[in-house]
């Protein structure tokens, strides 16, 4: 007994303690639901057996019959399209502003904290606002490109199907910015300024900088932060009801509004579980490019 | 497990009879009922007034929004948490009460002297019936039809007194109405990638002569084509395919569109809103003397079979349906009663719209009923949006749906 | 150029980035001045014409605004302290040490953040219901956050104590600390900045969570200000002005804690405390 708590508090008990009772924790509460979720991809679910574990299994019935459905593969290049455009969207103004605001003026680090709106703002609120400013006829958007002569006639960002899964990318990287921008320029300023006054004096110029300095020390935090926008993106859903519904006809909807669509507007639990586990698909790609960057980490 | 909460629910009943047995006021019975109505609508209004009555039963309410009900429901009801009245939209009742989650009313119907079948119109009273039993009471009931802006039919010098009964008639109105420079399209209406669009849509089908079982026949092909032809020509505006009926109406009352086809809840609004004048019509039919047909829509009072307090939650429904008669005066709601005249409200306008409304009421018929009526109204606003967007033709686009709707045996 | 000059540029570029950026923000703030009939003019006006302040003391009392509110702060609380004090330790943990279990572990954290709240609500809400932990309502979703929120703060904090070097809690174990005593001294006390930082990101997030609330809370004493929000939003609303003015005091005083801490956050998270 005593040995036990000693190595509790002085050995090898005291890590596994730190990490085994979170560890658990997100086993049991998002550990469990993963594995009903992909559980029920594999059954016949309706209303009455939601609350129970035993129901008709169907083996690949769900899979089958979801890659029969003509809407199926447009969706999911969707969602690779929406996710791609979101992260590089984000991550590059997000990048943008934080090297802008490193440098330093006076209000830099003032002004900065105003581009963390959006990490702030509920996502219902958001939403509403993006419907109103890519709307059609009198949106805000139309008539600033119009009044700017930038566009003759409205295009109809919501509606036209050619547009309408870029509106909605267009409202996530407003919405994904802040959070790349501020974990961003933490990366930045954990660089340490010897590193460059050493380049500087080797004749680099600031693009070198750039590439042989900034980059290489950021490569954890970038790592990091395409992960977490992964995962963000993925689970990005409020833009999609308030601003396209997924339409018109599908062209902008993705796997996490279609799996929603499924199990709550058609009661399809299985078909939406289903969705739900090839959506993990994209994220085990996330997790490893995360861990696969904490490699390149400098412990300081 | 089983044998403790047996031991518990014996003992309780032993309880509750000792009481009641020794005289003592037994607690008041507690009923839970969930729906989507705000402060100024039914039901919370309604609960406030039954309590008041202090008769042993207490309602405690629940508002949900139109998104959640069916899914909080199924959910509750799934893990025995259901409440025990709840109101649900029509098409989704034959889900539930066909499989027995809603309670059997027939029986209580029968010796109710409130609620009498005859009296509800018999769009609403087909909702809430499953293999020729009760499932449910229609709480309102609502449809659609044409609002025109009789100012913009005098400038672009038409007819005021005469709105378009026809298809062609529609389209060729529309053409007249529609002022791009002055930003006026001829129609607004919604054909949203979700219920609002089916529910818009399939009045027109049932017009051409089909029904959600025959959704590729002629008649509905013509009247995907005749929607097409408004978007194509740009006579309704392309935000159609993703605003709602509510938004897409709003641009009427702002004179952005000349025509909109929306229900009765929009009158109110309009009147404070639109600053001209206005008139309605019925649905115009595909030719003269064709069968009309409209929507039905709006919700049902419906018990929940895992209730303990039966007797008590139909008396809650009936004292709801004795509430009727002025439902429209509070609320601006249409009652699902053929037997009660909607009265005078002293507005001429209101009046003829609200006329308008109830004759359209006659035609109205329910959307199913089927318990898959989800997937299936899923496949009728997939071949809309497909033809709408131009990326199938109307006919391949109904074909796929009907296909879609076999398969479901629906 | 000198230097005032660059920096006048730069603070006229840096302004006219903002207004782009703050365009939502701004037209949330200019929605809830304006009157009814005014919202939907075409074309839209920027600014109100005679702004209504009264729609804000309306709608907080009207809508109960505080009740909501307090709940709000309850839940975010709640989740905060739980995450911290789970989170941190884990962070720790999976910061010092580089091997395989650390990268299962990391790869773990991360997938089990994959589902969307929607998604998970039903097994979750199956799952507390047979707990009877929905007896608990607000504590069920503190919880529901906690397992949902819990891995980014990890993400965050481990790199926070990558930046403590490792010689500083050897040297304190060769001085005669126990591990948990070198942790406690001297990690944490360095570390604290960014913990401290990590947790303001998790209590805005918090404040805002909707989708557990919404369906776990149903007695309207306990719900927070996004239900609130939500339950006047919807399908057939127009008075957007009232919701606009209940958003702008939902986010408001958040906003504005955000914008004075944020040079904090930022050197927070590096845990500039060495620096």
């Amino acid at each position: 007994m005593k040995r036990v708590f000693s190595s509790i508090t002085d050995g090898r008990g005291f890590d596994l303690v730190l990490v085994g009772v979170p560890f658990t924790f997100l086993l049991a509460l998002s550990g469990l639901p993963l594995l009903y979720n992909i559980l029920m991809s594999f059954q016949e679910v309706d209303m009455f057996s939601l609350g129970s574990v035993i129901r008709p299994f169907v083996g690949f019935r769900n899979y089958l019959d979801l890659f029969t459905q003509p809407e199926t593969v447009s969706i999911l290049k969707n969602t690779i399209v929406f996710v791609v455009g979101s992260i590089t969207g984000q991550f590059l103004v997000g990048f943008a502003l934080a090297l802008f605001f490193w440098i330093n003026f006076p209000g830099a680090s003032w002004l900065r904290g105003l581009f963390l709106v959006s990490w702030v703002m509920p996502g219902l609120v958001v939403g509403a606002i993006w419907n109103w400013i890519l709307s059609g006829d009198f949106g805000v958007l139309n008539f600033l490109l119009q009044q700017t002569g930038l566009m003759s006639s409205n295009i109809f960002w919501r509606s036209d199907p050619n547009f309408s899964l870029w509106a909605v990318i267009l409202a996530n990287i407003w919405l994904g910015t802040s959070f790349n921008m501020i974990l961003l320029a933490t990366g930045l300023s954990a660089i340490p300024a010897d590193l460059y006054e050493a380049a500087e004096m080797d004749g680099a110029n600031a693009w070198q900088r750039f590439w042989t300095i900034t980059l290489p020390m950021m490569r954890s935090t970038i790592g990091a932060i395409i992960a977490l926008g992964l995962i963000f993106t993925l689970q990005q859903f409020d833009l999609f009801a308030a601003i396209t519904d997924g339409g018109p006809n599908n062209s902008s909807n993705v796997a996490q509004y279609w799996a929603w669509d499924l199990s709550f507007r058609q009661y399809d639990f299985g078909k939406g579980a289903t969705i739900s586990v090839i959506m993990t698909v994209f994220v085990m790609f996330a997790a490893t490019v995360y861990v696969r960057s904490t490699r390149h980490e400098v412990r300081g | 497990m089983g044998i403790r909460r047996t031991m518990i629910s014996i003992a309780l009943a032993l309880a509750s009879a000792s009481f009641a047995g020794m005289g003592a006021r037994a607690e008041d019975v507690k009923l839970v009922l969930w729906s989507l109505d705000r402060d100024i609508q039914p039901a919370p209004n309604l609960i406030k007034e039954f309590n008041a009555q202090k008769n042993g039963i207490q309602i405690e309410y629940r508002q949900l929004q139109f998104d959640d009900v069916v899914s909080e429901a199924m959910r509750a009801f799934s893990t025995g948490k259901a409440p025990d009245i709840i109101t649900i939209d029509n098409p989704n009742h034959a889900m539930f009460a066909s499989r027995k989650a809603f309670l059997d009313l027939t029986d209580m119907i029968r010796q109710s002297k409130v609620i009498k079948p005859e009296n509800y119109f018999p769009g609403p009273l087909k909702s809430v019936t499953w293999d020729e039993k009760y499932y449910g009471v229609p709480k309102a009931t609502n449809t659609i039809a044409l609002y025109y802006n009789k100012d913009l039919f005098k400038a672009a010098g038409l007819d005021p007194e005469k709105p378009p009964q026809t298809w062609t008639e529609l389209v060729t109105t529309a053409k007249k109405l529609t002022n791009p420079s002055k930003n006026i399209y001829g129609l607004t209406f919604s054909a949203k990638a979700n219920e609002e669009g089916t529910f818009q849509f399939l009045p027109w089908a049932q017009m051409g002569g089909a029904t959600y079982k025959t959704i590729n026949s002629e008649g509905a092909v013509k009247a995907l084509t005749v929607w097409k032809q408004m978007l194509d020509e740009k006579l309704a505006s392309p935000d159609t395919l993703t605003r709602s009926q509510w938004d897409a109406t709003a641009t009427f009352n702002a004179g952005n569109a000349a025509m909109a086809i929306s229900g009765p809840w929009e009158i109110d609004r309009m009147l404070k809103d639109a600053k001209f004048q206005w008139g309605t019509a019925l649905l115009p039919v595909p030719s003269e003397g064709a069968q009309r047909s409209s929507a039905m829509g709006d919700f049902n009072w419906a018990i929940f079979s895992s209730t303990k307090h039966p007797k008590e939650a139909f008396k809650a429904l009936e004292f709801f349906a004795s509430k009727d008669v002025t439902m429209y005066k509070d609320f601006g709601q249409l009652p699902a009663r053929s037997d009660l005249p909607v009265p005078p409200t002293g507005n001429p306008q209101k009046d003829s719209a609200l006329a308008t409304f109830v004759e359209q009421l006659k035609y109205a018929q329910p959307r199913g009923p089927s318990p898959e009526w989800p997937k299936i109204s899923k496949a009728i606003q997939d071949a809309i949006q497909a033809a709408l967007t131009g990326q199938m033709e109307p006919k391949a686009a109904l074909d796929q749906a009907d296909a879609k709707i076999k398969s479901i045996g629906g | 150029m000198s230097e005032n000059a660059r920096n006048r540029l730069l603070l006229a570029l840096s302004i006219v980035m903002a207004a782009i950026y703050l365009f939502p923000l701004y037209w949330m703030y200019v929605t809830a001045l304006k009157s009814g009939s005014e919202m939907f003019a075409t074309p839209p006006s920027f600014w109100p014409s005679s702004a209504q302040w009264s729609t804000f003391a309306y709608v907080w009392e009207s809508r109960n605004m505080g009740r909501y509110l307090w709940n709000s702060t309850v839940i975010a609380f709640g989740a905060v302290a739980l995450i911290a004090m789970l989170g941190t330790g884990c962070a720790y943990v999976l910061a010092r040490y580089r091997n395989i279990w650390v990268d299962i572990g990391l790869f773990l954290i991360l997938m089990f953040q994959v589902l969307p709240a929607s998604l998970m609500i039903t097994p979750i809400f199956v799952g507390f219901s047979q707990l009877g932990l929905l007896e608990y309502p607000r504590l069920a979703v503190i919880l529901a956050i906690t397992a949902k929120s819990m891995p980014f703060f990890v993400v965050l904090v481990r790199a926070t104590f990558m930046a403590v070097p490792m010689e500083l809690e050897e040297a304190a174990l060769v001085d005669g600390n126990s591990r948990i005593g070198a942790f406690l001294n001297i990690v944490l006390p360095l570390a604290r900045n960014g913990i401290l930082v990590s947790a303001i990101l998790i209590f805005m997030q918090a404040f805002g969570e909707f989708v557990y609330s919404k369906s776990m809370i149903q007695d309207i004493q306990l719900q927070p200000a996004s239900v609130g929000l939500n339950s006047f939003m919807g399908p057939n609303t127009s008075e957007w002005n009232n919701i606009m003015a209940y958003a702008t005091m939902y986010v408001t005083p958040i906003l504005a804690i955000f914008v004075l801490l944020q040079r904090r956050i930022v050197s927070g998270l590096t845990s500039g405390a060495l620096k």
